[in-house]
């Protein structure tokens, strides 16, 4: 089976990078990605688009045991040439489930002075909703926001919580279910409310 | 265009450019490096805009350019017809028809909305600068939020000459965190950063650096609880459009002390004009 491409790069990019780009800009908002599905389940379509998107020969990935199947990695050699990464300290995009983040895996902070030299979680959701028990607040949300995840996400925010004790160095997250995709940034408090 | 890639820039480098934006909103107000590419103009002429322009604009966008608030000045006429010439995309003068907005100096007199983004032109992007020559200590500095500097050199503005003379480029914190460079906007331009419904991204040419300010950020002016943070005022109106409350520039009519005060922001003049006329 196929894995698909963008139809048109350079315009389908540039439409998938501004959704991003609005996602990361305003923390908890849901977008939805027009992209063409890729086979299996493990791989949704937003996830695979913010691949296509951002990934070239540049860009270090690392994917998490489980995700790194023959398949996605054949697919991501022939359609971004992206290089494959061992060590999460050194990878640029990191592909995980949350349940992953249960164990202390050391991606990349950034350090003070280069504190953008840091990895960017891809998460694979199961649930991603506008509504729910995690209560956004920061630069991008005018007042508050919320997101609505499963008890599995539970240690993806519990680190990205954590974020705001080691700012500027922190982990920024791009959060994808089926379609739909929303951005928590470094910046973002995040809060649990009952 | 033939021979051009969408937007003049390669997808290679446009993509460089997109992961470093992404980490500039992620990091409001922290410089990030970029690979900067030679542009078909001079440094100093926006080649810093007009790569973040290039990287973010889409054949569904409409473009508005403006220098110093006037879109009929070289630089934004040059830039417009440049992103005309390789994008083939809509371009205007009115500020709530743009859905991007490349700005030389200003931030327009119309309010921005949500979904609009301004791309700021900046010569110098390193606020400390002037007070520290070396990148690596400013580096450090920001590092170690070791602002101390900035306060003393606008108290030197104070010493010297009873208030704070700063008048344009006027250094900001952001969300609590990093100070910045707004680039060379007039002060009186630095209270439309604070809780702005549009994203502010900045890029500049020769220093390779883009930074961001994401919509409804906190961005303050430095300033003293005794001589706090002041923007300019005029007891003159616009000549053309009488308004009391834009930016004024003073124009020089003749050779014998004639001069008019015209608001600096064309779009919003002509706009008032029309209305009152």
């Amino acid at each position: 089976m196929l894995w698909p491409t963008l139809n048109d790069p350079v315009h389908d990019s540039q439409r998938l990078f501004r959704q991003l780009l609005s996602a990361m800009s305003e923390p908890g908002t849901l977008h939805t990605l027009e992209v063409s599905s890729p086979p299996g389940d493990d791989i949704g379509p937003a996830l695979w688009g913010v691949l296509l998107t951002l990934c070239d020969l540049d860009t270090r990935v690392w994917l998490a045991p489980g995700l790194d199947t023959p398949e996605l990695c054949e697919a991501l050699a022939f359609h971004t040439g992206c290089r494959l990464s061992d060590d999460p300290a050194e990878a640029d995009f990191a592909l995980v489930t949350p349940g992953v983040l249960a164990e202390p895996i050391a991606f990349a902070l950034g350090s003070d002075e280069y504190p953008d030299r840091s990895t960017t979680l891809l998460v694979a959701l199961d649930t991603l909703e506008p509504t729910g028990e995690w209560r956004l607040t920061g630069p991008g949300i005018a007042l508050r926001r919320q997101l609505g995840l499963d008890a599995a996400a539970a240690p993806l925010m519990a680190r990205l919580a954590a974020n705001r004790e080691s700012f500027p160095c922190g982990l920024d997250a791009i959060l994808t279910c089926g379609a739909r995709l929303a951005a928590l940034p470094r910046s973002t408090r995040i809060e649990e409310v009952a | 265009m033939n021979g051009y890639n969408f937007a003049y820039l390669d997808e290679q480098t446009k993509r460089m450019i997109r992961r470093a934006l992404l980490k500039a909103v992620a990091i409001p107000g922290y410089q990030v490096p970029f690979g900067g590419r030679e542009m078909p103009m001079p440094y100093g002429w926006g080649t810093g805009g007009m790569q973040l322009t290039a990287s973010i604009l889409g054949v569904d966008d409409v473009l508005k350019v403006i220098d110093q608030g006037a879109d009929d000045t070289t630089n934004a006429v040059s830039i417009r017809a440049f992103f005309e010439r390789v994008a083939g995309v809509e371009t205007t003068t009115v500020t709530p028809a743009a859905s991007v907005i490349q700005t030389r100096h200003r931030i327009p007199e119309t309010p921005l909305e949500p979904g609009q983004i301004l791309v700021f032109q900046v010569p110098i992007p390193e606020p400390l600068r002037f007070i520290e020559p070396s990148e690596q200590e400013t580096r450090l500095m920001h590092a170690l939020e070791e602002y101390g500097v900035m306060h003393v050199k606008l108290y030197e503005d104070i010493a010297r000459h009873g208030h704070i003379a700063t008048t344009y480029a006027y250094p900001v914190k952001v969300d609590g965190r990093y100070v910045m460079d707004p680039s060379p906007i007039p002060k009186f331009d630095n209270p439309k950063l604070d809780m702005s419904p549009a994203l502010l991204l900045f890029g500049a040419g020769r220093e390779k650096r883009l930074y961001a300010i994401p919509p409804y950020t906190h961005v303050e002016s430095l300033d003293f609880e005794d001589h706090p943070f002041e923007i300019q005022r005029w007891d003159e109106r616009c000549a053309l459009c009488a308004s009391d409350r834009s930016f004024l520039d003073e124009v020089i009519t003749d050779d014998a002390g004639g001069r008019m005060f015209v608001c600096s922001d064309t779009d919003y003049c002509l706009t008032r004009r029309g209305e009152l006329s």
